[in-house]
């Protein structure tokens, strides 16, 4: 029961041990060179402090959402590849049906223009 | 295979859902969506009575039943679908709504009712509820243009996500005593060990009721109602009042009936609590309502009231009132919401309807109709539903409460009788109503059908009305 564990540690230990070997490597051997970017906290293309009443372009949802929509196919193509043999055609046809609801959402996300990035 | 054959109404309006996505671009009128939405939905509602022949089923591992609970709420479903498909053709046109995601969440929101009223486990049951109800959130702000729209739609996202995350805490301590989600494992856990066993199960079953109180909009969780119908366009409104409320009023009736049965004591206690305030405050809130589309939510709030009158007993004789309650409530509201949007923006506020019965006979007197019908006067519908819910609440001892339920009707034939006396004993201030495009006519027309002749032959229409 406990030996189970003793992997799971072992690999916490290292990563734990890699990336603070990582950081404590960079604090002392790197160079210094402030400036007022790069001591900004990082951000995506967003300015971190902002009023919330600032506008933000509308096209980060619609990437976040079609994202969104082939993680969820990948989360369900995965399990599926690997029980494939013992599901045979029926499991081909319930995919088929699956990925068909799906895609129509991606069809009508594309036919409204949601890939123009302008 | 065979399992899907349960779902086959649902299937149908996913299939129209995905079509109308589909073609969503090239759709130039309204017309067409309407139409499909319409024969959908009459698709669906046969399919769900050529089921109920097949007799009572479960599939899905015993997570969906076909009974005849499951399919008298499906027909009543598809056909408050299609009504407010055929009554939405004026303001899709007025109010620039894209036409076919309008009927797409229409009929997914319909989709979630179907699958919660065929649920045997919590977890079917919450996913139904949550699909009607995320396709709810964006029909009521779909008019974006429109400020209160948007301010309705953001207020009943945040009541009504607060609602679900009720009815899922009360469902996961429901599954950490009982052990399971299916009904019948907490029917048998409840059997076997009682609510004294564990005082959470209190709780939890407080929970559950208190989030589907939420759902139809029972006092005291009815304040989403009136700014949610008031900010969005009439024909949503009328879909909130009806469909959503019959799913709401069926899944407590199976969780309270089937899952819960064996604690009705409890249940009984907190269902009466709720449909005396709903009944006292929907009337006399009711009262001092201006706007058409408010008065008609806090009418609705009343109307819940009484349709749980029928499941305090907790007996299916009392269920199946609440069912035909639920039933002729979808159409005389439906009817009600169907003048006020043939009459456009003048049908919204309550002084529009002075001298309506001189310059439009027929419309005023089916609105009296519908009036007296929601009051409950005989020969209606309304009388017919509110004698066999009262009646069950009598049955069960509930003395009192039954003569609260009369008194405020008394109550209620004011509220109504108001709209009825502007109509027919004032002089008209506006023009004259245009005339109505067919489909609400035909609309309006099944909806006055529907409540005259279930009130001179009730038993034509719900005799089939089976609980759980």
């Amino acid at each position: 029961m406990v030996n189970e564990y003793v992997g799971i540690a072992v690999s916490v230990a290292l990563a734990g041990a890699i990336a603070g070997t990582m950081v404590l490597l960079g604090s002392t051997l790197g160079k210094k060179n402030p400036t007022s970017v790069k001591l900004a906290p990082f951000e995506c293309g967003q300015d971190p402090l902002s009023l919330p009443m600032g506008r933000l372009a509308i096209k980060f949802y619609l990437t976040a959402i079609l994202f969104i929509l082939f993680d969820v196919e990948l989360v369900f193509l995965y399990p599926w590849a690997v029980v494939y043999r013992t599901l045979g055609p029926l499991g081909l046809a319930q995919m088929g049906v699956f990925l068909g609801v799906l895609m129509a959402g991606f069809v009508y996300a594309w036919d409204n223009g949601a890939l123009d990035w302008k | 295979m065979s399992d899907l054959a349960l779902l086959v109404p649902e299937l149908i309006l996913v299939g129209m859902a995905l079509v109308l996505i589909l073609v969503a671009r090239r759709i130039r009128t309204a017309r067409v969506a309407v139409v499909g939405t319409v024969l959908a939905a009459l698709a669906a509602a046969v399919a769900s009575g050529w089921l109920l022949s097949r007799g009572t089923e479960t599939g899905f591992g015993g997570m969906i039943t076909l009974d005849g609970y499951s399919q008298f709420f499906k027909i009543l479903i598809a056909s408050s679908l299609a009504l407010v498909a055929l009554v939405s053709v004026r303001s899709i046109d007025r109010e620039q709504i894209p036409r076919a995601e309008y009927h797409v969440l229409l009929l997914l929101a319909s989709t979630g009712m179907m699958l919660s009223v065929s649920a045997l486990d919590l977890l079917t049951l919450y996913l139904g509820l949550e699909l009607m109800t995320l396709c709810s959130y964006i029909l009521v702000g779909i008019t974006v243009q429109r400020p209160t729209s948007n301010e309705a739609a953001i207020k009943y996202f945040l009541i009504a996500s607060f609602a679900s995350a009720l009815l899922l805490y009360g469902i996961s301590l429901t599954y950490g005593t009982t052990g399971g989600t299916a009904f019948v494992d907490i029917a048998s856990a409840l059997s076997e060990h009682g609510l004294g066993s564990n005082p959470l199960l209190v709780v939890a079953m407080g929970l559950m009721v208190a989030g589907l109180a939420f759902k139809i909009a029972a006092v005291p969780f009815h304040s989403w109602a009136p700014d949610a119908y008031q900010g969005a366009i009439s024909p949503v409104a009328a879909f909130l009042a009806t469909g959503s409320k019959a799913a709401g009023l069926a899944v407590l009736g199976r969780v309270s009936l089937v899952a819960f049965g064996s604690e009705a004591q409890v249940l009984s206690v907190l269902l009466a609590g709720l449909a005396a305030l709903s009944i006292i405050v929907g009337s006399i809130l009711a009262l001092a309502q201006t706007d058409m589309k408010r008065l008609l939510a806090y009418s609705s709030i009343a109307h819940v009231g009484y349709a749980l009158l029928g499941l305090i007993a907790g007996t299916p004789e009392g269920a199946s009132t609440t069912m035909i309650y639920a039933f002729f409530y979808v159409f005389m509201t439906l009817g009600a919401f169907c003048v006020v949007i043939a009459l456009g923006e003048r049908g919204e506020n309550l002084d529009g309807y002075r001298g309506l019965a001189a310059q439009r006979p027929l419309i005023g007197a089916l609105m009296l109709l519908f009036l007296l019908s929601l009051t409950g006067i005989p020969p209606t519908a309304g009388f017919v539903a509110k004698f066999g819910v009262i009646l069950s609440a009598m049955r069960a001892g509930h003395i009192a409460l039954a003569v609260l339920a009369v008194a405020f009707s008394v109550v209620s034939a004011f509220i109504y009788m108001r709209v009825a006396v502007f109509m027919y004993m004032e002089e008209p201030r506006e023009a004259a109503p245009s005339h109505l495009p067919l489909a609400v006519s035909a609309a309006l027309a099944v909806a006055a059908l529907v409540t005259l002749i279930g009130g001179i032959l009730p038993g034509s229409l719900v005799g089939w009305a089976v609980s759980p």
